[in-house]
């Protein structure tokens, strides 16, 4: 294959670079607010330094309050940690049905499931919170864990994923050869759907990562809020705390921290396992 | 899609799921299950304490040390946006409220519309009635229930940069006509006396409480709402022609485009509360030493009529398990001295107990204010608050409305009368549906 | 392809995912019913917890949407039922000029931002999928990097980028001649536009991307081997074979765009334009959690779903086939 012409390599990075710079200046703004404090956040140029503390004021965030934003961080990793595998595997489990065994009524479950989606999830807070605290379980770590592990789109992504990349030819050799359909899924059907488990499990970490409103009316106890929705409470206080604007800042910023990592991270798994996935198929 | 038939079983499952919400929904009422009781002799309890005041949890571990069977903990809520009473509200729908919460006075009517609140009556609060400020303890009484204990009021005043009003030789302004007055003059200067922030129901309900207006009485069942009397379309012709002359800005206040015109003097004045020491202190330090507190103006010299912005109380929840304990903990908070002098320190409001501080230990930011003892002109401010205000329920629906409303107005030009005139109707088409008696008060 | 197997099977088993409906050979009960219950056991999981989160709330928010309260103590005070009000709560909501104002402007806000996002989505894949291009690891973590920010703090962000006086943006603006104002009544719509573009077209590139990933690359060669340049490859193979992902992002931003809450919440008390009832979810919510009217919110909140639902269901219509589905 020749190489593209220079032009066109120009042309791409020259786009691409004034797409990043788009998407970038937000998060510059973080990093170079992250340093400032209060009063320089309102009264210096924005995307340059003025008199940088950075890791003053950083660790003044991470110790206001008793260090509760550090407790806020580990919240956000459990919540979405934990529930963001549980999601995978409950997806995953309930794609790979969809899509390799027939049986009646698959189309309706796949259109209900689909339309869940269509609901605000405005109008289902209360109602989940009622139905949580009749179990009583509301402001509980499981209040926020248990709707974590429902992600219809997962299932949406799963199922396609599943339809396009496990043979049914490798399924039915491998009933023949008398492993159990959980032995099939966890041993073929898992590993080959695995770009699909990786971009579920990346949308629905970051997806619960940033969820800030059913937290917020299902806790009460703000040692089990998310980083998020602490950083919220946060402006609320801000009127009369003015310092809290410049925590709120730093705080945003180091929460953007882990998403950038794991998508450093999980780079490698897309590259592979996408490109094998589509020679398969 | 496919004509697969839809398997009965997978809809009877989902069905299933939907019923059962549906059923939940019928039987939310929640039985009384845990009645009140009473504390036993050395018994430890906990009580819990929904509030957002950033400094509370100081006088609470105070009383925690003082009182290892009471233990108090304080959840802080977020308060973004009223969703602390949202919160409560639902709590309280729910069956598991919490036994104390912080409930600022426009809000307390709202929930004795869902039975939310204690009535402390019976637990012998009436005892405690001299301890406080008499308009305020009032604000929490309805008929002969009291429903709450006051902690902090926000009485009204004028702020101005005294540096800039004596380098422009402007007066400060003792009257609203002379404020006028002061606004053409500063804005030959380029800069603008005020903001009128269109969503800021709050400042304005005070501003028409200090114009004599009544937006809630009752009258045996009914209640009488007139959101649009005399002296609040007084006060919104007021401000209006501010507006068309353009003297003053309409960007919302108390948030960055506002400190941001603090801090560079483009906003000079501030029309304000007691609790704003801190807010100016806090975001505008840069202006130390330059702003000085005056009462608000009035309408007639001489008068001395005042408002109020703000403030709140301590209120004891319906369900609460140990109602005497969670009593004397609300009073304990509002009245100790040292308790007053710790909420002092985390900068919430004008305490409402009469006795138990001084008002120069008000002063937390003299400096800021060039060494004014300025806590004296909220002092003598709130001495002369008119007492025959009552808030209604569905106060937050009011801003809201009027928020809409003078938004709506600013745009379109349209009057700021006929905006109160819509904020009245829909305000009583609200509390019908609520399923309140309401009736006009014009 | 993997270990040999015999032929006969296939069309067999090709005929199966297809559908129940019971045309071609059958398989022997035994192994259908083992189907089933294996089906069942991977799928009832996940729709138990669907079921609870989704299903169940759902069921009570309809109930709710059907009642009214009613109060009898003395002013009205406590003692408070519900009972039956039919569709009151529907009527007072499609009569609520504010709340249908809100759905002509997130109508208009779709038309305008959906498709300008999926078209910038659609470029950036193809660009960061085209063999020109170079350090992809690096642009698709930038691009994909505001999805990370939760729509709570981008708008704060945002904020503090739009209020003049404040915003580094004005002031380059002021400085070159060009006075902007990002929150006044006519340009904050746009304002708003641009932060759920900013935060979701990476997200939507991705799915673009991994769509256009899982196409086999000879594809490519073989239309590169025939002849055709670079843009003709794009135009022509990569983006008709993207369709599917394409209806899916178009669809979930649909979706998205009638839901829209968090950012003119957070912008509106930056913005003096911004009222209660900008968007229907901010209303439904205004009615939830500040009026303490959960039955007329709920009312609101079927009401915006099933116009979701509606124009979903079009989009899916309109673009020729569910998305997905077997090709």
């Amino acid at each position: 294959m020749t190489p593209p012409p220079l032009r066109h390599r120009i042309l791409t990075a020259s786009l691409l670079t004034v797409a990043a710079l788009y998407f970038l200046m937000p998060v510059y703004w973080l990093a170079v607010s992250a340093t400032k404090n209060s009063a320089d956040l309102f009264g210096t140029f924005g995307f340059w330094f003025a008199d940088p503390h950075p890791v003053d004021h950083l660790t003044e965030v991470l110790a206001y309050d008793h260090g509760i934003y550090v407790r806020w961080f580990a919240n956000s990793l459990l919540y979405a940690g934990a529930g963001a595998v549980c999601a995978t595997l409950l997806s995953a489990a309930a794609g790979y049905a969809l899509a390799k065994f027939p049986f009646p009524g698959r189309e309706a479950v796949f259109t209900v499931v689909l339309a869940g989606v269509l609901v605000p999830g405005t109008a289902l807070a209360l109602p989940l919170y009622f139905l949580f605290s009749a179990m009583g379980l509301s402001d509980t770590y499981w209040a926020v864990l248990i709707p974590s592990t429902v992600s219809p789109f997962g299932v949406y992504l799963c199922r396609i994923y599943a339809a396009a990349a496990v043979p049914d030819s490798l399924l039915e050799a491998a009933r023949i050869d008398g492993a159990g359909e959980a032995r099939i899924f966890g041993g073929l059907g898992l590993r080959l759907m695995t770009p699909a488990l990786v971009t579920v499990f990346l949308f629905q970490f970051v997806h619960i990562w940033n969820n800030y409103f059913l937290p917020l009316v299902m806790l009460s106890d703000s040692g089990l809020y998310p980083v998020q929705l602490g950083l919220t409470s946060w402006t609320g206080y801000a009127d009369r705390q003015p310092v809290l604007y410049q925590y709120t800042v730093g705080g945003a910023f180091l929460s953007v921290v882990p998403l950038m990592v794991l998508m450093a991270v999980l780079q490698r798994y897309w590259r592979t396992g996408l490109t094998e996935g589509s020679v398969k198929a | 899609m496919t004509n697969s038939p839809v398997h009965r079983r997978t809809v009877l499952g989902g069905a299933a799921a939907f019923a059962a919400g549906w059923a939940l929904a019928g039987c939310s009422d929640s039985g009384d299950g845990d009645a009140p009781r009473e504390r036993a002799k050395g018994q430890k309890i906990q009580l819990t304490f929904w509030s957002w005041v950033p400094g509370i949890d100081k006088p609470v571990d105070l009383w925690n040390r003082k009182h290892p069977e009471v233990q108090v903990k304080v959840e802080k809520v977020s308060a973004v946006n009223g969703a602390q009473y949202a919160k409560m509200h639902a709590a309280i729908k729910a069956g598991n409220p919490p036994d104390l919460g912080q409930i600022e006075f426009p809000v307390l009517p709202g929930f004795l519309l869902d039975d939310g609140l204690l009535d402390l009556a019976p637990l012998g609060a009436a005892r405690h009635k001299d301890k406080f400020v008499g308009w305020q303890w009032q604000q929490a009484v309805f008929g002969r229930s009291i429903y709450a204990v006051p902690q902090a009021s926000g009485p009204m005043g004028l702020f101005v940069r005294q540096d800039l009003f004596d380098a422009w030789e402007v007066d400060t302004p003792r009257t609203w006509d002379e404020y006028e007055a002061a606004a053409r003059a500063v804005r030959k200067k380029g800069a603008w006396i005020e903001t009128f922030a269109p969503t800021n129901g709050n400042r304005f309900a005070g501003l028409a409480w200090q114009a004599g207006a009544r937006w809630y009485a009752t009258h045996d069942d009914t209640w009488i709402v007139h959101i649009d009397d005399e002296p609040t379309r007084r006060v919104a012709d007021y401000w209006e022609s501010l507006v068309a002359r353009k003297l003053v800005k309409t960007i919302p206040d108390r948030q960055n485009a506002w400190y941001k015109d603090l801090q560079t003097g483009a906003i000079p004045a501030w029309v304000g509360a007691s609790w704003g020491d801190a807010l100016l202190a806090g975001n505008a330090p840069g202006t130390k030493g330059t702003w000085r507190a005056a009462p608000l103006p009035q309408w007639k010299a001489g008068e001395q009529a005042f408002a109020n912005w703000g403030g709140s109380t301590t209120a004891v929840f319906a369900k609460a398990r140990y109602p005497k304990d969670a009593l004397d903990f609300a009073v304990w908070l509002n009245t100790a001295p040292e308790s007053i002098a710790l909420l002092i320190d985390g900068g919430y409001g004008f305490p409402s107990a009469k006795k138990g501080y001084a008002t120069t230990d008000l002063d937390v930011d003299k400096d800021f204010f060039g060494g004014q003892a300025y806590s004296r002109v909220f002092a003598a401010a709130g001495a002369h608050v008119d007492t025959s205000w009552r808030w209604g329920p569905g106060v937050d629906t009011l801003y809201q409305r009027l928020g809409d409303a003078f938004t709506d107005a600013l745009a379109d030009g349209s009057s700021f009368r006929s905006a109160l005139a819509a904020v009245q109707r829909q305000t009583l088409d609200d509390l019908k549906g609520k399923g309140l008696k309401v009736a006009s008060g014009g | 392809m993997s270990r040999a197997t015999p032929s006969r099977p296939e069309p067999a088993a090709r005929k199966r995912a297809r559908g129940a409906g019971g045309s071609g050979p059958r398989r022997p009960s035994r192994t259908r019913a083992r189907h089933a219950r294996a089906a069942a056991g991977f799928v009832l999981p996940f729709l138990a917890l669907f079921g609870l989160c989704f299903l169940a709330p759902l069921g009570y928010a309809l109930h709710q949407s059907l009642q009214k309260t009613e109060r009898t103590g003395p002013l009205g005070l406590g003692r408070e039922h519900e009972s039956f009000a039919g569709l009151a709560n529907y009527a007072q909501a499609l009569s609520d000029d504010r709340f249908l104002a809100g759905f002509g402007r997130v109508l208009l806000f779709g038309a305008v931002q959906i498709p300008l996002m999926i078209v910038l989505a659609t470029v950036l894949a193809l660009l960061l999928e085209s063999a020109s291009a170079r350090g992809i690891a690096f642009f698709r973590t930038a691009f994909f990097l505001p999805y990370g920010v939760p729509g709570v703090i981008a708008s704060i962000l945002w904020g503090f980028l739009y209020v003049p006086g404040i915003s580094p943006l004005v002031k380059i603006a002021d400085s070159l001649g060009l006075h902007v104002d990002f929150l006044s009544r006519g340009t904050v719509l746009w304002s708003l536009a641009n932060i759920v573009t900013w935060q979701f077209t990476g997200y939507n590139m991705l799915v673009l991307i991994a769509q256009l990933k899982a196409v086999p690359g000879e594809l490519y060669e073989a239309a590169r081997i025939d002849g055709a340049s670079a843009r003709q490859v794009a135009r022509y193979v990569k983006i008709p074979l993207i369709r599917p992902a394409l209806v899916l992002t178009g669809v979930f931003s649909i979706i998205g765009t009638l839901q829209l809450f968090a950012e003119p919440m957070v912008l509106r008390p930056l913005a003096s334009s911004i009222d209660s009832g900008y968007t229907p979810n901010l209303h439904a919510y205004s009615e939830a959690f500040v009026g303490n009217n959960p039955q007329v919110a709920a009312a609101e909140a079927v009401l915006l779903a099933l116009v979701a639902c509606a124009l979903s269901f079009g989009f899916l219509r309109l673009a020729g086939g569910p998305a997905g589905e077997r090709r």
